[in-house]
C-alpha cells in the first residue's frame, strides 16, 4: 500500500511550471516609475533567477508530505516508551489554544499595552514554575532543556564573577558532572567557560561519594545533578551532596529532565538540610513535562528557575505585574545577556501554562503518582526476563540490561528494540546510559493503560524468547530495513544535488 | 610489524622505536584490538606534522559511527611524519593496523613515557582484563 | 484526571503485581523531609471548556496580525502562510513525534528533514545546511563559535553594528567567558562602510558578521565586505533573509563562509518570537564543526535509500564536553513547514513574494515621507524593511496612539540605539493592501498635525 510514486524526493516531482500558491497582483503604483527590481536595488546585489526550489503543485504537496507523515510513528499513534524523553499524551485542548490569532500572530515587538493578556500568562507561568521548584525567580527566554543548562550556567558564571571573585581574587573553574548525566551537560558547561569534572556514579546510580569528595574542591562553580538520576533513582546522598557543595561556595544545578516523576511530591529547591537550600537552579523541559508536541524533534522550550541570589543575573526582560498591569521588564543591570532574539519559545510555553492549568495542584501530583505507579508497574512485570540492575523499585522510568541476553545467545538491546518496531510499538532508549551495559531504557508515562503495559511486557517477554537471527535482521515489516549507518558517516550524502 | 616485538600503551597505541642514524624514532599506531573495539570506523584526522607532543597529549581522533576515540601520544618529541593516504582508506587501519595502517612517526626528545609502556604479553593481559 | 486511564481497581491490582502497599510506598526512596507535605500554591484545575475560556480571554486581550494591520519586522515577519502548511504540519504523524532515532519508523521525518537540508544548500549557495537550530540569533552564535573553531583564531570576531541587537547581544553572551573579543563596527548612514571592515581586521580575528539585508532593511556591500575578510584570513558568517533569496544573491555567492537566519517567514507563525527557525549551512569544509543534527542518505540492508540522523560524533551524546554544541534537539516541526512552504511556492513565488515586499514598501516609503514629518533616515536601498525619522522627535506616543487604532507602525529603535531614538523601522510584507498602507499614512499624517497624542487617542476612540 506504500505510494513509491509520491514520495519521491520532492524534487524528482518537479516540473516546470508547475506552481502550489500564487500571489496576488501588486495592487499599488510602481514608485518612481520602476518597473522591476534593478530600478529600485543596485544590479550588483541582484540574483538572475531565485533559487532552484521545486516546481509543483498544492495537491502533489499534500500527497507528499501526508505519505511521508504515514511513515512516522508518533505519541498519537503508537506507544513510545522512549527513555528519558517524556513521551506523554499530548492534549488536544493545548494545540487549540496555542493556534488562536491571539497568541499565534502576535509580533515580538508589539507595545506592551497591547499584548496584556499574553504577559498576564506568561507571569502567571513564571509563578506556577517557581512554585513547583521550590525557587524564587523563573526566566522562560531558553529555547531548549540544553539551552536553559547553558543559561543557568551563564547565570552562575556571572554571579560569581559579581559576588565571589572579589572575596577569592580567582575564579572557580570546575563543573562538576555525574558520568551517567545527559552528553547535553558536560556540553553546556564546556561552552560556558567551565572545565567539565567528571564524577564517578555507583552501580545504582547514585553519585559515589568518594569519588564525589575527591574531586570537589573550593574550585567548584557548579555541580550539576539529574535527580531522580538517568536510571530512574532518587539520589539517596541529596542533602549531603547539596550541603557539601555549599559548604564550598558551589553551588547545585538540577537538570530537570524527570521532573515529571516528582511534581508535587518534592521540590528541588528544598533539596538539603533545613534552611541550607537544595537546588539553586533548575531547567524544565515543557515538551515533556508538560505535554508539549515533540515535532518530530523541536520545538521545546527550557525554562529555568533560580534562588534569589541569582535573580539579578537572569537575562531580560522578565515579565513583572505592576498596578497598571503587566510588563516586560528589562532594566536589569547585572544581567548576562540573551541567549536567544525575542522573549522566549512562547508557543510551547503556552502549552505547558494550558497544561498545568489543567492539572491544578491535586492533578499534578497524581500525574507524577501513575507515572511512577506505571514504571513500577512494567518493572514488575520485566524484570523477571530482563534484569534491571538497578532494582526493584523505580520512580518514572528504569534501565534494564540485555548484557545477560547478549552473552548467552547474541541477542543485543539494539535487536530488541528494532523487533519492538514489528510489534507496532515505539523502541525504549537503547545504549543510554552508557553506565549501564546493553542498557534499555523504558519510561511509560502516566497516560498509558495498564492494559497497554501489559500487553508491552507480553511482546517483550515473547521477543526475547525469539530467534536470535529473526531478531538480528528486524525490523522485518516497516518500510525500510536497519540502514547502513557507517556508508551514510563515511561518505556523508547530505542534500540532493 | 610483528606485533609480538612492539610496545603498548594502556590506551592502546602500539610503539615501534628505531634508530635513524642518531636519532630515536617512534612510529605509532592503534593496536587491533582497539580497532576492534571501536568497529566500523567513519572518519579520521591525522596530527599535526612539526608538533611538539608529550607522553598523554591527545593528537588526533578517530571516529565510527557512534564513538570518538583520542589518540595520545606515549612519548616525548616531534611529529616527523604521517600517514597521509590513512584517512582515505580507513580500511587499512583495520585491515593491518601494525603495517600499513600506521599513523605517525615521532622523534624523540626525551624517554619520558617509555617506561610506562607494556610488551606484549603484558598488553594482553591488560586487554583481557578490559574485556571482561 | 482527564489524561490518566488508572481507576481505583486499576491501581490496585498494579500494586499488588509491584508488591507495594500504597502509591506513597513507591516514594519511600525520597527522604520524608524533602517532601512537600503541602499541596503545591498554584491555580485549581480548570475543566476542558474553563480552561477554553480562560484561554480565549486572555487571546482577547492582544493585539495581533489578525486584527491589527501590522508593519513590524525586526527579524519576526507577517508573511502569508498557505493553508496547506498547516493541514500538512498539523498531521499527529509529524507533530507528536520525537527526534528520529528510530530510522525504520521515522522515515516521513528523516526525509522530510533532507528536503529541508536540501533546499537550504540550494537557498544558500552553500554545501551543507544542517536541519535546524532554535532560532535566528542562537544560530548566528553558533555559527560565529564555528568559525572560531575554524579559524583557531581567538582573540576578536568583527560584528557589523547593522546586525539585528538581538543576535549581537546572543553573540556577546555566548562569548563572554571564552575570552573573545566582540568588536562592533557602528554604522555610518544606515550601513557598514568597507574601510571600516578592513581596518578592524587583525590576524586573529576569526569572523566578521554581516547581515544582508541589514537589520534597518537596508542592502550592504556584502561582495566588498566578505572579500575585505577574506583577504585578512578571517571567515565570514552571513545573516540573511530568506524571502530576499526571491531577488538578491545568495550568501554563498557574495562570500558568505557560513549562512544562517531566521526561518520564521517560511511558514512559521511569529508567536511573540519564538517557536521559530534557526538555519545554520556552510561549504563542505566546515562540516565536521556544524553543530546541530545532520540528516544524510544511505541504503537498508536490503540496498534500498533511505534516511538517517548522521555524523552523530559531533555531538554531546558522544563527544560530551567536546561537542560541536551543547544543542540536541532541532526545530523539525519548523524546518517541515518551511520545507512545504518552499515546496509550494517554488522559485516562482518565492521571487513574486520578494518583488511584491520590495514594491510595496516602496509605495509605503514613498508616501509616508512625502507628507512633512517623516523622513529617510538612511540613503541606501532596501529591500522590505526601511527606518523612517520623527522630525518632531515623538515615537513612542506616536506608536502607541496608532496602536489604539489597530494600527501597528513600526519598532521604536530608541532601546538598541539611542542615537536614533526619533527613527522607527517598518517593514512591509506582501500581505499588506494599498488601503492598509494609504490607512497607516492618513493616521500618522493626522498625528502629525495634532501634537498632544493624548487628545488623539481620546479623539479617535
Amino acid at each position: 500500500m506504500k505510494n513509491t510514486h509520491d514520495t519521491k524526493l520532492i524534487f524528482e516531482l518537479s516540473k516546470p511550471g508547475c506552481r502550489g500558491a500564487v500571489l496576488p497582483a501588486c495592487d499599488v503604483p510602481s514608485p518612481d516609475g520602476g518597473c522591476d527590481a534593478s530600478d529600485w536595488l543596485p544590479a550588483d546585489a541582484l540574483a538572475d533567477a531565485p533559487p532552484a526550489l521545486p516546481e509543483v503543485t498544492e495537491p502533489q504537496v499534500v500527497r507528499h508530505f501526508v505519505n511521508l507523515s504515514q511513515q512516522n510513528m508518533s505519541v498519537d499513534t503508537h506507544f513510545y516508551p522512549l527513555g528519558s524523553c517524556t513521551m506523554k499524551y499530548n492534549p488536544k485542548r493545548n494545540e487549540r489554544a496555542a493556534a488562536m490569532p491571539g497568541f499565534n500572530e502576535v509580533h515580538p515587538y508589539q507595545p506592551e499595552e497591547t499584548i496584556q493578556g499574553m504577559l498576564e500568562m506568561l507571569y502567571e507561568l513564571q509563578e506556577i514554575l517557581n512554585e513547583i521548584s521550590g525557587l524564587d525567580a523563573c526566566c522562560l527566554q531558553p529555547a531548549a532543556g540544553a539551552h536553559g543548562e547553558l543559561t543557568a550556567l551563564l547565570v552562575a558564571a556571572a554571579y560569581f564573577k559579581d559576588r565571589d571573585f572579589k572575596d577569592r581574587g580567582e575564579h572557580r573553574t570546575k563543573v562538576l558532572v555525574p558520568d551517567n548525566a545527559h552528553g547535553t551537560n558536560p556540553a553546556s558547561a564546556a561552552m560556558a567557560g567551565f572545565d567539565t569534572v567528571t564524577v564517578k556514579t555507583n552501580p545504582d546510580g547514585g553519585v559515589c561519594m568518594e569519588d564525589f569528595r575527591a574531586k570537589l574542591d573550593s574550585d567548584i562553580a557548579v555541580f550539576m545533578i539529574t535527580n531522580p538520576n538517568t536510571v530512574g533513582i532518587f539520589e539517596s546522598n541529596m542533602q549531603e551532596l547539596a550541603d557539601e557543595v555549599h559548604a564550598h561556595g558551589g553551588l547545585i544545578y538540577l537538570d530537570g529532565a524527570n521532573m515529571n516523576a516528582i511534581l508535587g511530591i518534592t521540590r528541588p529547591g528544598d533539596w538539603g538540610r533545613a534552611g541550607t537550600g537544595g537546588a539553586d537552579m533548575q531547567h524544565y523541559n515543557p515538551h515533556k513535562t508538560f505535554s508539549g508536541p515533540h515535532g518530530g524533534g523541536g520545538p521545546g522550550a527550557g525554562p529555568i528557575c533560580v534562588v534569589e541570589k541569582l535573580a539579578p543575573y537572569l537575562p531580560a526582560p522578565m515579565v513583572v505585574k505592576k498596578e497598571t498591569g503587566y510588563s516586560l521588564d528589562y532594566d536589569r543591570p547585572k544581567a548576562m545577556g540573551r541567549v536567544r532574539a525575542f522573549f522566549g519559545n512562547t508557543g510551547v510555553l503556552l502549552r505547558a501554562y494550558c497544561y498545568l492549568r489543567t492539572h491544578g495542584p491535586e492533578g499534578l501530583k497524581e500525574v507524577s503518582e501513575n507515572a511512577v505507579l506505571n514504571a513500577n508497574y512494567l518493572l514488575a512485570k520485566v524484570k523477571h526476563f530482563l534484569p534491571v540492575p538497578q532494582g526493584g523499585r523505580c520512580m518514572h522510568e528504569f534501565v534494564a540490561s540485555a548484557s545477560k541476553l547478549k552473552s548467552e545467545r547474541g541477542i543485543s538491546a539494539m535487536d530488541i528494540a528494532k523487533r519492538l518496531l514489528d510489534y507496532g510499538y515505539h523502541a525504549p532508549t537503547v545504549y543510554f546510559p552508557m553506565t549501564v551495559k546493553e542498557a534499555i531504557m523504558v519510561e511509560p508515562t502516566e497516560t498509558e493503560s495498564k492494559e497497554t503495559l501489559d500487553a508491552f511486557a507480553e511482546t517483550l517477554f515473547r521477543i526475547t524468547e525469539e530467534e536470535a537471527e529473526l531478531l538480528h535482521d528486524a525490523p522485518h515489516t516497516t518500510t525500510i530495513s536497519r540502514p547502513n549507518e557507517v556508508q551514510a558517516a563515511r561518505n556523508p550524502c547530505l542534500s540532493c544535488r | 610489524m610483528n606485533p609480538e616485538t612492539l610496545l603498548y600503551a594502556k590506551t592502546h597505541e602500539w610503539i615501534h622505536i628505531a634508530d635513524d642514524g642518531g636519532a630515536k624514532v617512534a612510529t605509532i599506531g592503534i593496536s587491533a584490538f582497539a580497532v576492534e573495539a571501536l568497529t566500523d570506523l567513519v572518519f579520521m584526522e591525522l596530527p599535526e606534522v612539526g608538533r611538539d607532543v608529550k607522553p598523554g597529549d591527545s593528537i588526533c581522533e578517530i571516529e565510527s559511527v557512534k564513538a570518538v576515540s583520542d589518540l595520545y601520544s606515549p612519548v616525548e618529541g616531534k611529529v616527523l611524519e604521517v600517514n597521509k593516504p590513512l584517512p582515505d582508506s580507513l580500511e587499512t587501519l583495520s585491515d593491518d593496523p601494525f603495517g600499513k595502517g600506521w599513523i605517525a612517526k615521532i622523534q624523540l626528545t626525551s624517554d619520558a613515557g617509555l617506561s610506562d609502556l607494556m610488551d606484549h604479553a603484558a598488553y594482553q593481559a591488560a586487554c583481557k582484563e578490559e574485556a571482561d | 484526571m482527564p489524561y490518566i486511564y488508572n481507576t481505583p481497581e486499576d491501581q490496585q491490582a498494579m500494586l499488588a503485581a509491584i508488591g507495594a502497599a500504597s502509591i506513597d510506598e513507591l516514594f519511600e526512596s525520597i527522604p520524608d523531609e524533602l517532601k512537600l507535605n503541602r499541596a503545591l500554591d498554584i491555580p485549581p484545575a480548570l475543566g476542558e471548556l474553563e480552561l477554553e475560556q480562560h484561554v480565549r480571554e486572555l487571546a482577547g486581550k492582544n493585539l495581533h496580525a489578525g486584527n491589527a494591520v501590522s508593519f513590524l519586522g525586526g527579524g519576526s515577519y507577517d508573511h502569508f502562510i498557505p493553508a496547506a502548511v498547516d493541514a500538512i504540519a498539523g498531521r499527529s504523524e509529524f507533530y507528536t513525534s520525537y527526534t528520529p532515532y528510530q530510522a525504520e519508523v521515522s522515515q516521513g521525518n528523516l526525509q522530510a528533514m533532507f528536503e529541508f537540508q536540501s533546499m537550504i544548500t540550494r537557498m544558500t549557495g552553500l554545501e551543507i545546511a544542517n536541519s535546524s537550530l532554535y532560532d535566528g540569533g542562537s544560530a548566528t552564535a553558533e555559527g560565529v563559535l564555528m568559525a572560531i573553531d575554524t579559524t583557531r583564531r581567538r582573540g576578536q570576531v568583527v560584528v557589523a553594528g547593522t546586525l539585528h541587537p538581538e543576535y549581537r547581544e546572543t553573540i556577546e553572551t555566548y562569548l563572554h567567558n571564552l575570552g573573545v573579543e566582540v568588536v562592533t563596527i557602528g554604522p555610518e548612514n544606515g550601513t557598514i562602510p568597507v574601510s571600516a571592515i578592513t581596518s578592524a581586521m587583525n590576524d586573529q580575528t576569526a569572523c566578521v558578521v554581516l547581515q544582508h539585508p541589514n537589520f534597518f532593511g537596508a542592502l550592504e556591500e556584502a561582495q566588498a565586505i566578505a572579500t575585505a575578510a577574506h583577504n585578512a584570513g578571517a571567515l565570514v558568517v552571513g545573516v540573511f533573509d530568506p524571502i530576499s533569496l526571491g531577488l538578491l544573491h545568495r550568501p554563498g555567492d557574495w562570500g558568505a563562509d557560513i549562512a544562517v537566519a531566521e526561518g520564521q517567514s517560511l511558514g512559521t507563525a511569529m508567536s511573540y518570537g519564538g517557536p521559530v527557525l534557526g538555519i545554520l549551512a556552510c561549504g563542505k569544509k566546515l562540516a565536521r564543526r556544524l553543530p546541530g543534527r545532520i540528516v544524510g542518505q544511505t541504503t537498508d540492508r536490503r540496498g534500498k535509500p533511505c534516511y538517517v540522523l548522521t555524523m552523530q560524533t559531533r555531538e554531546q551524546h558522544i563527544r560530551r564536553e567536546k561537542s560541536t554544541s551543547n544543542v540536541c534537539t532541532n526545530q523539525a516541526l519548523f524546518a517541515l513547514r518551511a520545507t512545504i512552504y518552499l515546496s509550494l511556492l517554488g522559485p516562482g513565488g518565492l521571487r513574486d513574494t520578494a518583488d511584491l515586499c520590495l514594491r510595496k514598501s516602496r509605495y509605503l516609503a514613498k508616501r509616508l515621507t512625502s507628507a512633512g514629518r517623516f523622513e529617510m533616515a538612511f540613503d541606501a536601498p532596501t529591500f522590505k524593511e526601511f527606518v523612517v525619522r520623527d522630525k518632531e522627535n515623538n515615537v513612542e506616543e506616536l506608536i502607541s496612539a496608532a496602536a489604539s487604532q489597530g494600527l501597528l507602525a513600526g519598532v521604536p529603535l530608541g532601546r538598541w540605539y539611542p542615537e536614533l531614538a526619533d527613527c522607527f523601522l517598518v517593514c512591509v510584507t506582501e500581505k499588506r493592501t494599498k488601503a492598509e498602507m494609504d490607512r497607516l499614512v492618513e493616521f500618522l499624517e493626522i498625528g502629525a498635525a495634532t501634537t498632544n497624542t493624548d487628545e488623539l487617542v481620546a479623539a479617535r476612540i
